[in-house]
């Protein structure tokens, strides 16, 4: 995905994203700290957002790993930002969605920002985020610009009415797998902050 | 035969198209053509390398069938003689799109196969982008272009990827408006010959011209979308093409084969994959629009089931009652349509009916017993919602 959205969003993110490293096993403030997290050795963060919520990481480059963490997107907000120019509009996220809802919800947002019919939904279950109750969905899909299938693996909750969505996407051949362990590691330990968005 | 047909055809074709007498020579749809001049081996050996790539897209619907029956629908049209030079790739892309290169590579977009109606107005389609093949309409604008600017350089740069493929034909290939009435005209030509109903054509355009202007104004931008303008902007305006095309219909001898029933069978297993695709593009009017073009009256299963997620996704007021009522004539109409259960009873869950939703639930879970959301609808069908 990282190639496609950086590239439809050139006008809305900086020209050149900034990469900062994160320190091995301590916890840093994700997405205007609104979730806290852990990560392992290797991983950096983008000073290019995906949208007003969101954060981008990377541990080799966003076309062979990303992790993009979405905080507290309310009531109408849509998960990433509209590309310039663009001609469909990204559906917007509920306070009352449902888990299946959040996953479509995910989908349909990918599909328009991607150009791209190739997008499959795989397994959807139940899963925490933290210690909130919320949806695991897993997924697969090309992007227009490559001849390669990537893997996805996403975690939603909705926490005070507000979307919260850790997404890891990596290229379905060595990458993924070699990744979705620790990730799912991360997430189970990470901490959503809500009092803090109600702060913001 | 064969070459009685072709002269025939020929000879129809300068009768109908207002540009110079086609000169008796080899045409890229014979046996054995090979590329006359230093340019036109160059576009050749560009759209070799361009195909090469096509064919490691993942966008490529590989279905054997399906692709053997698009091939066979080419080959009716325009005959089994001549067919063999095009080859077609069929790519998973939701927009209405079809583009033919100068070396005989034909994309055509699966929002193509969902919006023609039957096989005749695939046909139709099929036999216009042959027809530029076939009268070397991309060489001839290349040859405009080249005088211009030094395109092949240019060609050269354009990065890889179907859409900039499309954009590079759209834009690289930009046929002329006469060029594209005399695609119109020589595809009618062999729409009619081969026994199809010759008013396929216009009726397409018709339904066309409908969504764009549909689209257009949902936008209220007055700009009809991008994937339709590339397409579009060269063409003639599309009201005076379908004018044209249907008076051109009235002279051709009349013929109600239009093969909708074989068409359906061909497309029925990719059917639901092409509704969806369009219904997730957050299109609501446009697909509205389609949905009603498509049904004409008579609403499937498939078609109600497409209508309630187009509402439901839209969710503006009163929509979620109305996709409750599509989702229940849906499931009437047949039972056995899993995902109508599903989003039934999401939906009714939302509202507060949680009861019922759940039974729902119950209900597509026993249709679909393997379903990928099984763990999370189960848990969703066993809790009362928060």
């Amino acid at each position: 995905m990282a190639i496609s959205i950086l590239a439809l969003v050139g006008a809305s993110v900086p020209a050149f994203a900034e990469w900062k490293a994160l320190i091995a096993d301590q916890s840093v403030n994700v997405a205007g700290k609104l979730i806290f997290a852990t990560p392992k050795a290797g991983w950096n963060r983008s000073s290019a957002r995906p949208s007003d919520h969101g954060e981008r990481w990377t541990r080799d480059g966003l076309a062979l790993n990303e992790l993009t963490f979405f905080a507290a997107i309310p009531d109408g907000g849509t998960l990433y930002h509209t590309p310039y120019g663009a001609t469909q509009k990204l559906p917007k996220f509920r306070s009352n969605m449902l888990a299946t809802e959040i996953v479509e919800l995910f989908e349909n947002s990918n599909r328009i920002l991607l150009n791209s019919s190739v997008f499959s939904v795989g397994a959807v279950e139940p899963a925490r985020l933290g210690k909130h109750e919320g949806v695991r969905f897993a997924y697969s899909y090309a992007a227009q610009d490559e001849g390669l299938t990537r893997k996805g693996e996403g975690v939603a909750a909705i926490v005070d009415g507000k979307l919260y969505l850790v997404n890891f996407i990596a290229p379905e051949i060595h990458y993924f797998d070699r990744d979705i362990e620790e990730i799912r590691q991360l997430v189970a330990t990470l901490q959503v902050r809500p009092s803090q968005a109600m702060r913001r | 035969m064969k070459r009685l047909r072709n002269s025939l055809t020929l000879a129809a074709l300068a009768f109908a198209a207002p540009i110079a007498a086609q000169p008796l020579e080899l045409r890229p749809t014979n046996a054995g053509y090979q590329p006359k001049d230093a340019v036109e081996q160059g576009l050749w050996l560009e759209m070799d390398e361009a195909e090469q790539q096509m064919r490691a897209s993942k966008f490529l619907i590989e279905d054997p069938e399906l692709n053997a029956y698009v091939k066979g629908v080419l080959c009716r049209a325009v005959g089994t003689e001549k067919c063999g030079a095009a080859r077609i790739y069929l790519m998973r892309t939701p927009q209405f799109n079809a583009a033919m290169a100068p070396n005989g590579m034909m994309l055509v977009w699966s929002g193509l196969l969902l919006r023609a109606r039957n096989e005749a107005e695939l046909a139709a389609v099929l036999g216009h982008e042959f027809v530029h093949f076939e009268q070397q309409h991309s060489l001839k604008s290349f040859h405009d272009i080249k005088a211009k600017s030094n395109a092949m350089t240019w060609l050269g740069f354009v990065p890889g990827g179907m859409l900039a493929q499309i954009g590079l034909m759209g834009s690289v290939f930009r046929f002329n408006r006469e060029m594209e009435k005399q695609a119109d005209i020589a595809a009618l030509d062999y729409l009619s010959a081969s026994g199809y109903d010759p008013t396929a054509p216009s009726k397409i355009w018709e339904q066309l011209l409908g969504e764009m202007e549909v689209q257009a104004k949902a936008n209220k931008s007055g700009v009809v979308a991008q994937e339709a303008s590339d397409f579009f902007s060269s063409h003639p305006n599309t009201r005076d093409r379908m004018e044209y095309l249907r008076a051109a219909a009235q002279r051709k001898a009349p013929s109600s084969d239009d093969g909708a029933g074989r068409y359906r069978a061909a497309i029925a297993r990719w059917w639901p994959r092409l509704i969806d695709d369009q219904v997730k593009l957050n299109d609501f009017a446009a697909t509205e629009f389609l949905l009603d073009g498509l049904a004409r009256g008579s609403w499937t299963a498939d078609l109600l089931y497409a209508r309630g997620e187009l509402y439901r996704a839209r969710g503006k007021e009163g929509d979620l009652a109305k996709a409750e009522g599509f989702y229940r004539q849906s499931a009437t109409k047949d039972p056995a349509l899993a995902e109508s259960w599903r989003s039934l009873g999401m939906l009714l869950l939302r509202q507060g009916k949680s009861d019922e939703g759940r039974k729902m639930l119950r209900r597509y879970l026993d249709i679909a017993p393997v379903a990928g959301d099984r763990p999370m609808i189960e848990a969703m069908a066993r809790e009362p919602q928060k």
